[in-house]
């Protein structure tokens, strides 16, 4: 989502990303030095000013390749999930994590798919990314900036490794998705229904937001069987409904809200929203949200005899 | 799709008539989709059955082993073809037959329900129910108030109609552009 | 000769020809973006933007469908979709890089099978493309053979001019027909200046060299470096104005279904999949290196041209920067 209207004025000043781009090399130096991990989980640049892209590794000489940028906006612990089986998890392997990352991290341990002796996390004190479409070369601005970022409350990083960099001053930014989301309750069902129609639409089913969920490592998509068919495959309105209704499902109660999803949406449907609504209604449900620490058990995992059941006739 | 074996044996055909003229009073009968447990919801509606008990015959019933089993998708699935109302419904809490599937379906569709909401789905369409074996009575009036209420409603188009849509580039050409089309010198 | 048109009557040609029972497709907002749909009138056309995705869908829907059955009293039958009822479409502010896409297709749903639901919306569809003027550095379309004045593909092509104006060249005896019927849309003069066009940085590359790398490198390391970032979804395939792949599938019941036809992608890992289990692309660099490898060697070997307009969707979509202009930089890097 752009902030069209949104200032531009730079956030933080460009010697941040210096010190953490340095503090993460010096870090990753260390432990692939020292035999600790096998290899490193990080960011590199690309071509396009400014851009960036994730990178995996293993051989020393590279380290100096890695880098954080405004543009780091992946979540890498995707890389990490059975999903990737390309990238071999031998041994320990050390990751670059901001806090919305850690969630997922944290989530996955709660999964018992990864164990948090295998890896070695450098948290990042973050003062956000960028949201999408935006050109890799910008600054990061109130305009640039992701709209997660601008309600995050996980800036440090907690329970890692290594702390790279010191979070700058940050400016307090007006919460949209939240605000959004208080416009989507307040409509009437028909207007909800009007909503998500046109937004489910325009999907194009190019499963974007289902790749780079770091918790859709289902090996078989209940919305990619045709025998039976849960979920219509065909880009239609009625299977882009199904399909998008059914993500929201799975992932209720596991979503980390790193907006992933959103973000790498080509057709810009706003994911999150229904990720955040679930992980409201869960909270108020059960208690429980993502946090930096692994749960015993997801809310969706578990019960407790006294549940609400009000809606039970 | 099979109902209650006992209800197909016990009716006769004088409630058949009266069913029947019951029928012709309504401009619209809607469909009902029940998802019911074999342990305690499909006992419970077999009994109201064995015991002569009337209720709409709009409802479908659906049997799983436990409503553990019953799956969002399943619900999301038979609004799209066509549902104007389901009932989910399976042992009361402490009466599973697997000790917690009704434990863990109870949080499944409390969750699944907001969602649906914030969808913009009307949850009076949707009615969750525990009905033990022994609750032939209280089937009925749950199969009954779902099927007044959803009548009342009248019937769920939203799915139906999104079913019929086309993203633009599969659209086939109209009659009537064809016609102008063909109308051109 | 007519060879100019206003911007205002170019939005009037509009309104006429979907008076006249055309579809007009074009470049129109669709929330905050654009995206190429039918226009309802030459109000909605939007200019100098890049829709996100590509105009191939004008030719390739996203989703058809081929044909219904229906068993009725143990009987199936089965109806073929009626291609009369394809609608005539004129295609309209197609920029160089989608224009140009589907004289590069024509070559595969013309091959050993006439892909009749292709061919036909093709032949009912009159291209008008637009040059470019506005490029980012995602755009790379001088690097691949084409650039923000190609004409290829087009059965008119505007030019921009000072002062609102459109200089029109007419390139087929389709672009002829539609200017001839719709004369007094357009005027004799010759028009002021034409506008600066958009000019992408890249500089061109030796396609005939990233081939014959190509040739010789299937098991490179290189597929592994750069790929195995990929997330395996179908984003930069779906937007591609030159990808064409697709999938079949029956849905409905038993008693009453549609066959249908919808895009779909080689970075899906379902995409090679055998019924037995087997996936002779198991991994991720293993089906990127596919998408090279058909855009620049296969469908080179196999019709002579390359399957990238340089249009750039793909490297601005990829949720993990891939970039399709740097890969090929990097092959050109390579010795042979």
């Amino acid at each position: 989502m752009n902030n069209t209207k949104e200032n531009t004025t730079p956030l933080v000043d460009n010697s941040y990303y210096e010190a953490v781009t340095t503090a993460i090399r010096s870090e990753a130096r260390r432990v692939m030095e020292s035999g600790e991990v096998s290899a490193v989980i990080g960011y590199k640049s690309g071509r396009r000013k400014g851009s960036a892209q994730p990178v995996i590794i293993s051989d020393v000489s590279r380290i100096d390749e890695l880098v954080f940028a405004p543009t780091c906006t992946n979540n890498l612990s995707l890389y990490l999930t059975k999903a990737k089986k390309e990238v071999s998890k031998k041994g320990k392997i050390a990751i670059v994590a901001k806090g919305c990352d850690l969630k997922a991290l944290a989530g996955l341990m709660s999964e018992s798919q990864l164990k948090r002796e295998n890896l070695h996390l450098i948290g990042i004190s973050c003062a956000g990314v960028h949201g999408s479409n935006v050109k890799p070369s910008e600054a990061l601005s109130a305009a640039t900036i992701a709209r997660k970022c601008r309600e995050c409350t996980v800036h440090v990083p907690e329970g890692v490794d290594c702390i790279a960099g010191t979070l700058p001053q940050l400016e307090q930014l007006s919460a949209l998705e939240s605000a959004e989301l208080e416009r989507l309750e307040a409509m009437s069902p028909a207007g909800r229904w009007a909503f998500w129609k046109e937004q489910f639409s325009r999907c194009i089913r190019c499963m974007a937001c289902r790749q780079v969920c770091p918790f859709c490592y289902c090996e078989q998509c209940l919305c990619d069987r045709n025998r039976p068919q849960g979920v219509e495959t065909t880009p239609r309105p009625a299977g882009n409904m199904g399909w998008h209704i059914v993500r929201a499902m799975h992932l209720a109660g596991r979503c980390a809200g790193c907006a992933e999803c959103e973000r790498s949406c080509p057709m810009d449907i706003p994911l999150n929203l229904l990720n955040r609504k679930m992980a409201n209604e869960l909270k108020e449900l059960y208690g429980q949200e993502a946090g930096m620490q692994p749960q015993e058990k997801g809310p969706l995992a578990t019960y407790k005899e006294d549940d609400d059941e009000s809606f039970i006739k | 799709m099979i109902g209650p074996i006992g209800l197909i044996r016990r009716i006769g055909p004088i409630k058949e008539m009266i069913m029947h003229a019951e029928k012709l009073k309504h401009d619209f009968e809607p469909k009902l989709v029940a998802f019911v447990c074999t342990w305690c919801t499909y006992a419970g509606a077999d009994l109201a059955g064995t015991s002569r008990m009337q209720y709409p015959s709009n409802v479908r019933v659906l049997k799983f082993p436990c409503t553990g089993r019953i799956d969002p998708v399943f619900i999301l699935r038979a609004f799209q073809k066509g549902a104007d109302g389901i009932l989910v419904s399976g042992c009361h809490p402490g009466d599973c037959h697997y000790m917690a599937g009704n434990f863990h379906a109870r949080r499944r569709f409390a969750t699944f329900r907001k969602l649906l909401e914030f969808i913009g789905v009307d949850l009076e369409r949707l009615q969750f129910s525990w009905v033990s074996a022994a609750e032939g009575g209280k089937w009925v009036e749950v199969v009954t108030e779902l099927t007044e209420r959803v009548r009342s409603m009248g019937p769920m188009h939203e799915f139906k109609e999104l079913e019929l849509e086309e993203c633009w580039s599969g659209k086939l050409d109209t009659a009537e552009l064809k016609e102008a089309y063909e109308a051109i010198p | 000769m007519p060879n100019t048109i206003t911007e205002q009557n170019l939005r009037a040609l509009i309104d006429t020809l979907v008076k006249d029972g055309s579809r007009v497709v074009g470049p129109k907002a669709a929330g905050d973006m654009t995206l190429y749909e039918p226009l309802a009138g030459g109000t909605e056309l939007v200019l100098g933007v890049l829709p996100r995705r590509s105009a191939k869908e004008t030719f390739f829907p996203l989703c058809e469908d081929i044909l219904s059955y229906q068993k009725m009293e143990g009987k199936m039958t089965v109806e073929d979709i009626d291609l009369s009822r394809l609608p005539s479409t004129v295609l309209i502010g197609a920029l160089p890089c989608d224009a140009a896409a589907p004289g590069i297709l024509d070559a595969v749903f013309s091959w050993d099978y006439q892909d009749e639901f292709y061919l036909e919306r093709r032949k009912k569809t009159t291209i008008i493309g637009l040059a470019c003027t506005k490029s980012d550095d995602a755009c790379f379309c001088t690097a691949v053979g084409y650039s923000p004045a190609e004409s290829r593909g087009s059965d008119i092509f505007l030019l921009p001019l000072e002062g609102g104006r459109y200089r029109c060249q007419i390139i087929s005896d389709k672009g002829n027909l539609l200017v001839e019927r719709y004369k007094s849309f357009f005027t004799d003069e010759e028009g002021g200046n034409a506008l600066p066009l958009s000019q992408p940085s890249m500089e061109k590359l030796d396609l005939q060299k990233i081939r014959e790398w190509l040739e010789n490198n299937f098991e490179s390391d290189f597929w592994k470096e750069i790929a195995e970032r990929c997330v395996g979804c179908g984003a930069c395939a779906f937007i591609c104005p030159a990808c064409h792949c697709f999938d079949i599938n029956d849905e409905g019941s038993e008693g009453k279904g549609v066959r249908r036809k919808h895009w779909d992608a080689c970075g899906f890992s379902k995409f090679t999949n055998h019924a037995s289990g087997h996936n002779p692309r198991d991994v991720q660099p293993q089906r990127y290196r596919n998408r090279i490898m058909h855009k620049f060697k296969y469908y080179d070997d196999k019709f002579g041209q390359t399957l990238c307009t340089g249009c750039g969707r793909c490297v601005r979509a990829c949720p993990v920067g891939i970039d399709i202009a740097a890969v090929l930089q990097e092959i050109m890097k390579y010795e042979l």
